[in-house]
């Protein structure tokens, strides 16, 4: 059972036995932690039973049972057929595919030689730069949005991919993040290595960025994670709908479906949801340390 | 190598070489940096002293004529006092809530790994997909909420078009996507607590867990806690999706950002909306002052 | 240095997926039009028009544009897209907005002209298809710059069932808003939850409901001139108090328009107004749960009284000769009467060529629909659809409709809402 840390039941440790009431008192706690936990687990897990139930359901029963979650008849290939031709969903996915990945790569790429030059090679503006990257940390995209979007216009680069990227190739959050684990990395292997003649560029690439694969791993996590949900950015500069990212796409459908057709309009939430989920059960604890990053963002 | 007449051509060579290539691997970074967040924010400065719209022939400096006009529009009133309000409710709810929930998981065996996938869960969705099942949960006549309502005694509820229950709405829809993301940083923090702490407070009598939070825990966890307390208000305060998904701004549900988005994309008065944009950075960089702070202790720390 | 290689491939593989995808390659005369319409909603007939177009004529590809939300919306993503060059080929101007965008657009010389086309079809052409009512409001400064594709004016849904129950007569449902409030008081049932009655004029998209609500009664949204608001006065009035007694009398329960629509469809509303675009969905809603029928819109004023027609226009912007001829093609299917039919039948639109209601085309449907003849019944009541000078049409509906959900919900009188909703328009009506 992998867990983010140990598990020290120190409350059960630390408690010294006691007979009597105190059993008692902890059985009631152990019952009462339970409900508690039980109960937020149901308001967590209630839109995702309701999405799934509804989207098999015939359009009939969406309405007749409101309190019901168990389906009677099951329409689901109906409803995801309908989802499905509805809206591309299926092209809006490959729209957030090429997206985060056009994103992330460039953000790598980017990123890492410059946190590499902050943390081991002294260069002239190199404080400047390191300041420009902190201050960065505080600007969300929304606060150069206007800007770009009025640069992008006239430069009539809008309902592009690259529109969508463009802000994004830069992560500050990135150069600061690796900067901190490329200062870890100990001087003396790079030394060693450039005395025996190997360049700055292999060192770098094939010595110091294998060591920081998990921070790498955590930090791709994270991007892909917030550019396949990001909505303000695209919803600006793509009108066409064969651009779509997710989130945007799945507006879209929402228009189409809704106050008409229920069981669609939840299948295809389900379809458009699944992906990022699936990723989530399979790769848990890569997915938590990435999202857990943007706490230090 | 050795010889101290050698040393300094050498040397000097060497660290011009470095500082080269230290240019050069950052140059790509600096120029983009400069292109997307320095000139962007630097236009955005200047547009906010203008009338500029887009596709005009003409701009005109007007001082602080949008400012003025932002103080007394009632639309960026009602954002700022939505966005105030919603960062009410999910700032302690979401530090509150992720905070319980870890302290009850953290100490769960078997039972651990199940409830933090479950609590999780809701983080990684894409919200205009789950606002979207939230819309067809709270229909006010057909759907589960309001008929458990109903079927308790209640009286049903138009919440999402009901002005005095959409923000709190909202709010609620966004801790439920936020609780589970605190409740793993608060998990993080717990873990980092040494036990002997623990066992040191025992022995000093206090035994009970309550005790024991208030003398152990709760001190501990400070730095974490006002971690998850600036984060979550980041968040908070850049709420956009569920409004965009929900209601479009109607029934008095504007915030900030879609103020902003409307003013600036849909009414194209670019001044103004950059103007508004300047008064969000505001409250951004007050943030993020607090957190740099705050990274700089954690980071120290550790 | 194979880490490096791969990393250069990869970011070659990324910069190509990123290159302008307006350098798409055309077919030797293979043309294609960019095309953009409101509400997604509509994507249900759009879609099969442009496959039977495409089917009919091999070499022009139709490309639909994300769909606004609505029309208002739609104006202004049109506004944006002139300024920033990103004009589609074609696109349904909602009528409100439509003198608006053109006076924009003509002035950069954005917006085309179809008078020409229209003529080269022939003397009678215009005349067979299109009814000089309808095609007047596609005319701006004495040039046509859109052709009708939808219109509608408002009409009466009712539960047959609940209104006899409430001691009503179908086939003779009240005729002013008075009446129908009193049916709706009597048909309200909370303990059953049942509303007696929704007009969601509160959360309407655009002003159609409220201008309803005044030209009904004789009012008009601007004057003569076409430069002052005329509701300033027992119009206004009249319209803000029937708002509020809808809610305090008629039983009405304030939620949003997609709201209504469904409880509608899941019967616990017993008088409904709403465009009738959406007749067809309705009639799956309900499924034959129960009985329902339309009714002409209530008109207090039976001589002055007007509805104002909803629905859109079809424009052209291209400048591309070639993009020209096949954007008139496509503007000529659409409305043209097999096309207006498909339309008729999957919403309940008014069609707007005059040969689709022959018996070839319309006439059975609307024998074994009679639902959808309601609107071609109230046909002598089309009005237009108001918009104010100044270019923010969009921004002061919102601002009133804020006014007018507070007056609906009893916190500001009626007399207050309209001072304040005049003022605000006309502060708008000001401003740059």
């Amino acid at each position: 059972m992998t867990s983010l840390a140990v598990a020290p039941s120190e409350a059960e440790q630390s408690a010294a036995p006691r007979p009597g009431h105190l059993s008692l008192g902890k059985a009631f706690a152990l019952v009462a932690t339970h409900a508690v936990l039980v109960v937020g687990a149901v308001v967590m897990l209630l839109p995702f039973v309701w999405m799934f139930a509804t989207a098999v359901r015939p359009p009939s029963e969406i309405l007749a049972h409101p309190l019901d979650p168990f389906p009677r008849a099951f329409h689901g290939v109906e409803n995801f057929t309908q989802a499905l031709k509805t809206a591309p969903l299926l092209k809006f996915m490959a729209n957030g595919v090429i997206v985060c990945a056009g994103i992330l790569i460039v953000q790598l790429l980017v990123a890492i030689p410059a946190a590499y030059a902050l943390a081991k090679l002294s260069f002239p503006g190199r404080s400047l730069l390191f300041g420009l990257v902190i201050a960065g940390l505080c600007i969300p995209i929304q606060v150069p949005a206007l800007p770009l979007y009025i640069a992008l216009a006239n430069l009539g680069l809008l309902d592009t991919y690259f529109a969508m990227m463009v802000p994004f190739f830069i992560s500050v959050f990135a150069i600061f993040l690796f900067r901190q684990t490329f200062k870890t990395f100990p001087d003396e292997i790079i030394q060693a290595a450039r005395v025996d003649g190997v360049g700055e560029i292999e060192i770098l690439w094939r010595i110091v960025v294998p060591s920081a694969w998990p921070a790498i791993a955590a930090f791709s996590v994270f991007s892909v994670v917030a550019h396949w949900n990001d909505l303000y950015w695209p919803m600006i500069v793509i009108q066409r709908l064969e651009y779509a990212p997710p989130p945007l796409g799945m507006l879209f459908f929402t228009g189409t479906e809704s106050g008409a057709n229920y069981g669609s309009l939840m299948a295809g939430a389900t379809i458009i949801t699944l992906p990022l989920v699936v990723l989530f059960l399979i790769a848990r604890r890569r997915f938590v340390q990435g999202i857990t990053m943007t706490g230090i963002k | 190598m050795t010889s101290a007449l050698n040393i300094q051509p050498a040397a000097a060579a060497r660290r011009r070489r470095i500082a080269a290539l230290g240019a050069l691997f950052a140059a790509p970074a600096a120029v983009l940096i400069v292109a997307i967040l320095v000139v962007p924010v630097c236009m955005l400065l200047a547009l906010s002293f203008t009338d500029y719209e887009i596709g005009a022939i003409a701009i005109r400096w007007v001082g602080t004529a949008n400012f003025e006009r932002a103080i007394t529009d009632p639309v960026f009133r009602r954002a700022i006092a939505n966005t105030l309000l919603y960062v009410a409710i999910v700032l302690p709810g979401g530090v509150a809530l992720g905070l319980l929930f870890a302290l009850l998981i953290h100490a769960r065996t078997r039972t651990r790994g199940f409830y933090e996938v479950v609590y999780f869960l809701p983080v990684t969705t894409t919200l205009i997909a789950m606002a979207a099942v939230w819309q067809f949960l709270l229909h006010p006549r057909l759907g589960p909420v309001n008929a458990a309502l109903k079927a308790l005694g209640f009286s049903e509820q138009a919440f999402i078009s009901d002005p005095k229950l959409l923000l709190p709405t909202l709010a609620a829809i966004g801790l439920w996507q936020v609780v589970g993301f605190n409740m793993v940083l608060f998990l993080a923090g717990l873990s980092a607590i040494p036990r002997d702490l623990y066992d040191a407070a025992a022995v000093d009598g206090a035994g009970g867990a309550v005790d024991r939070f208030l003398t152990v825990t709760w001190p501990m966890l400070a730095p974490t806690t006002l971690f998850v307390a600036v984060t979550t208000s980041i968040t908070a305060f850049k709420v956009f999706d569920t409004v965009a998904a929900l209601t479009q701004g109607k029934y008095g549900s504007e915030v900030l950002l879609y103020a902003i988005y409307l003013e600036g994309f849909q009414y194209f008065k670019m001044g103004y909306a950059a103007a508004l944009t300047v008064v969000f950075l505001a409250f951004m960089l007050a943030f993020s002052l607090v957190q740099a702070f705050q990274l700089d202790r954690r980071v120290h720390y550790s | 240095m194979t880490m490096m290689r791969r990393a250069v491939l990869a970011a070659a593989v990324a910069l190509g997926a990123m290159a302008p995808a307006t350098l798409t390659p055309a077919k030797a005369q293979e043309v294609t039009l960019d095309v953009l319409y409101c509400f997604p909603s509509f994507a249900r007939f759009h879609e099969p028009l442009a496959k039977e177009f495409m089917a009919k004529n091999p070499d022009i590809k139709i490309n639909f544009r994300a769909p606004s939300p609505s029309y208002d919306e739609g104006h202004q993503v049109m506004l944006r897209s002139a300024l920033t060059n990103q004009l589609p080929d074609v696109f349904y101007s909602g009528f409100h907005l439509f003198p608006e965008l053109v006076r924009t657009l003509v002035k950069r010389n954005q917006v085309v002209a179809l008078d020409g086309f229209l003529d080269k079809e022939g003397a009678d052409f215009r005349k067979a298809n299109f009814s000089d009512n309808l095609v007047g409001l596609g005319i701006v400064e004495k040039k046509i710059y859109g052709l009708p594709f939808n219109a509608s004016n408002p009409i009466m849904y009712f539960n047959t069932e609940l209104v006899k129950k409430a001691g009503g007569d179908p086939a003779n449902m009240p005729t002013t808003f008075d009446g129908v409030i009193e049916l709706a008081k009597k048909i309200n049932d909370p303990a059953a939850g049942i509303n007696g009655m929704a007009y969601d004029v509160h959360g309407w998209p655009d002003s159609w409901l409220f201008e309803a609500m005044i030209s009904q009664a004789g009012g008009r949204l601007l004057n003569e001139d076409g430069n002052d608001i005329a509701f300033d006065g027992p119009a206004g009035l009249q319209a803000l108090r029937t708002f509020r007694r809808m809610v305090t009398d008629g039983g009405m329960q304030m939620i949003d328009w997609e709201q209504s629509r469904q409880q509608f469809g899941a019967g616990k509303i017993g008088i409904f107004f709403t465009t009738p675009a959406h007749l067809t969905q309705i009639t799956n809603l309900v499924g034959g749960k129960f009985i329902w029928g339309t009714t002409k819109f209530p008109i207090a004023d039976q001589a002055n009284g007007r509805i104002p027609t909803g629905g859109n226009a079809v424009m052209m912007f291209t400048q591309d000769p070639a993009k020209q001829k096949a954007a008139w093609e496509f503007i000529k299917y659409v409305t043209g009467p097999e096309a207006q039919k498909i339309v008729v039948e999957m919403t309940g639109y008014l069609p707007t060529n005059l040969r689709a209601s022959s018996p070839e085309f319309l006439g059975p449907f609307y024998d074994k629909n009679p639902n959808y003849r309601t609107p071609v019944l109230q046909i002598d009541r089309a009005g237009p659809w108001g918009a104010y000078p100044g270019g923010n049409t969009v921004r002061i509906w919102r601002a009133q409709r804020d006014v007018i959900g507070k007056v609906m919900r009893g916190e500001v009188t009626p007399e207050a809402g309209l001072t304040e909703i005049v003022s605000t328009t006309r502060d708008m009506m000001k401003a740059k």
